[in-house]
């Protein structure tokens, strides 16, 4: 298994989100992660990644347990997270954005090769490559965001809601860029407000609500299970 | 002097302070960009600069002048990170309260340290003083060629270093997004020491060119700071060209000011400039950025 968390108990502070919620994603599968507000969604990657620490459970990558590693050190083993909002450096240019998504590949050759690649496969980027990243637009920042995560060719991107605030237009492209990806061989967990979107492209998805895992399954039955379509899907 | 070059002097004297300001400047913004507080006590890194320095040209060391630049400035490298390590690192989540009210203490204390080894009296490198050679019509000292022209110099670095390294690349990321330099495997905590590093280098070469032009004193640290400070507030915090551009225009407003007002008010000026900025962003000491 890529990813397994098992039984996460998190939260902030006093307040606990998460009550022993538990996630797993094999090799180039995409799981997404819906749920209603509040439920614990964006909890849940945060201390899969380690910007939470989790107070009980296990996460663990490629059969390691990762639970107590700092986010640097996770980058390092080939995990990349992509935060909802604010997710590129706006002062940055593009090009300086992907180097420092590059940082960990160390030298500056390497990091070049990878520019070089991701302008390739980012044809949007490359003719933005001068400006300035907080001059992109929305759906800009966010194909940016996933370039800036891949330049590592990461065994595995956690995601937090990649449609938030973008035109329906920009949602397709960045989800068509996400199975690209991962087609490729990256796995991919994503949390998602839009349930939809999110589960017509996942192998498999979990319903997230009060802090527990509710219901797994695959992408297409949750789409088709009645609760979900009443609860999630708007009917 | 006619009229001409007498105006043409006062805005070279302009540039000449503003040169001064900007080094000041340039290192209080990286660290409010890199930190996300302005560090009070960054007067002090520019006072204990050019102490420095009187420290290793005089006994016992004796050293000449540029062989004791550079312990000065290592020494000064040093004290910025010993700030860091013993004040600010332990505080580093703090709200901003009480980061200022550290720095303050912080800046008290150094200034209270130096008085205790050197005294409060004034002090000079012991340089004789010469008259200016004539240039262009315009006098000018060794001292203030030196002015301009360390100043470009260090313009130059920091110019390659935040733009052409790596590392100068990773603190404007850090500035910009700190979670997200965490998050992109940016080894966060050696972006913050090279920015107190880089912050104290420039305030000591700053407080070094204005001693060598002027003279030492325990207060030409807070004296400089809110120069630095409307400087900062100019160019936008955290921005490296505006600080750099806000000390030029704060030097040339002051110099330029007392051919309509009198000298005396020479220093408000740069205070009214800031109360002026800080009417309208508050934020910048107070709170949170509305951004």
């Amino acid at each position: 298994m890529r990813l397994e968390a098992k039984d996460i108990y998190a939260g902030y502070g006093k307040i606990e989100v998460l009550h022993g919620a538990s996630i797993r994603a094999a090799e180039r599968e995409i799981i997404c992660i819906i749920g209603p507000n509040g439920s614990g969604k964006s909890t849940l990657l945060k201390a899969v990644f380690g910007l939470l620490k989790p107070t009980k459970g296990t996460v663990s990558f490629d059969g390691k347990d990762i639970t107590r590693l700092e986010p640097e050190q996770k980058v390092r083993l080939g995990i990349a997270f992509i935060p909802q909002g604010r997710n590129v450096f706006p002062s940055l240019t593009v090009r300086e954005n992907l180097e420092m998504g590059g940082t960990v590949l160390g030298d500056a050759k390497a990091v070049q090769l990878a520019i070089e690649e991701a302008l390739d496969s980012y044809p949007l980027l490359s003719r933005k490559i001068r400006d300035r990243a907080g001059n992109l637009s929305g759906g800009e920042k966010q194909i940016l965001s996933l370039a800036r995560a891949d330049m590592v060719k990461p065994g595995l991107i956690l995601m937090d809601e990649p449609s938030i605030g973008l035109s329906p237009r920009m949602i397709d492209e960045v989800y068509s860029k996400i199975t690209e990806i991962n087609r490729r061989g990256t796995t991919f967990a994503i949390v998602e407000q839009n349930a939809r979107k999110a589960l017509s492209i996942a192998h498999r998805g979990y319903v997230l609500d009060l802090g527990q895992t509710r219901l797994e399954d695959t992408g297409a039955e949750l789409l088709n299970n009645e609760e979900v379509k009443k609860l999630y899907l708007g009917g | 002097m006619d009229s001409i070059s007498y105006y043409l002097q006062t805005v070279l004297n302009g540039i000449l302070a503003g040169c001064i300001y900007a080094l000041f400047a340039m290192g209080l913004t990286l660290i409010y960009g890199v930190l996300n507080f302005v560090n009070f006590a960054h007067g002090e890194l520019i006072m204990w600069g050019a102490y420095f320095l009187f420290l290793f040209m005089g006994e016992p060391f004796g050293l000449p002048l540029y062989v004791a630049v550079f312990p000065a400035l290592a020494l000064t490298g040093c004290l910025g990170l010993a700030m860091d390590y013993s004040v600010f690192r332990p505080i580093r989540r703090a709200n901003r309260l009480t980061l200022l009210i550290a720095a303050m203490g912080l800046s008290v204390f150094l200034r209270n340290a130096a008085q205790f080894f050197w005294g409060a009296e004034v002090r000079t490198y012991g340089f004789e003083v010469k008259a200016g050679t004539q240039f262009l019509g315009l006098y000018l000292t060794t001292q203030q060629f030196a002015i301009i022209g360390v100043t470009i110099l260090c313009v130059i670095a920091v110019y390659l270093l935040f733009f052409k390294s790596r590392l100068g690349k990773s603190m404007r990321a850090l500035s910009d997004n700190l979670d997200l330099a965490r998050i992109s495997g940016i080894d966060t905590k050696r972006a913050i020491l090279a920015a107190w590093v880089i912050s104290a280098v420039l305030a000591a070469i700053g407080g070094i060119l204005l001693a060598l032009d002027t003279n030492l004193h325990p207060e030409m640290g807070i004296a400089n700071l809110i120069k630095a400070f409307a400087a900062t507030l100019i160019g936008g915090v955290g921005n490296l060209w505006g600080a750099l551009l806000g000390g030029l225009l704060i030097g040339l407003a002051e110099n330029i000011g007392v051919l309509f007002i009198s000298p005396g008010y020479k220093d408000g000026i740069a205070f009214v400039i800031m109360v002026l900025i800080l009417l309208a962003r508050p934020y910048v000491i107070i709170g949170e950025r509305s951004d």
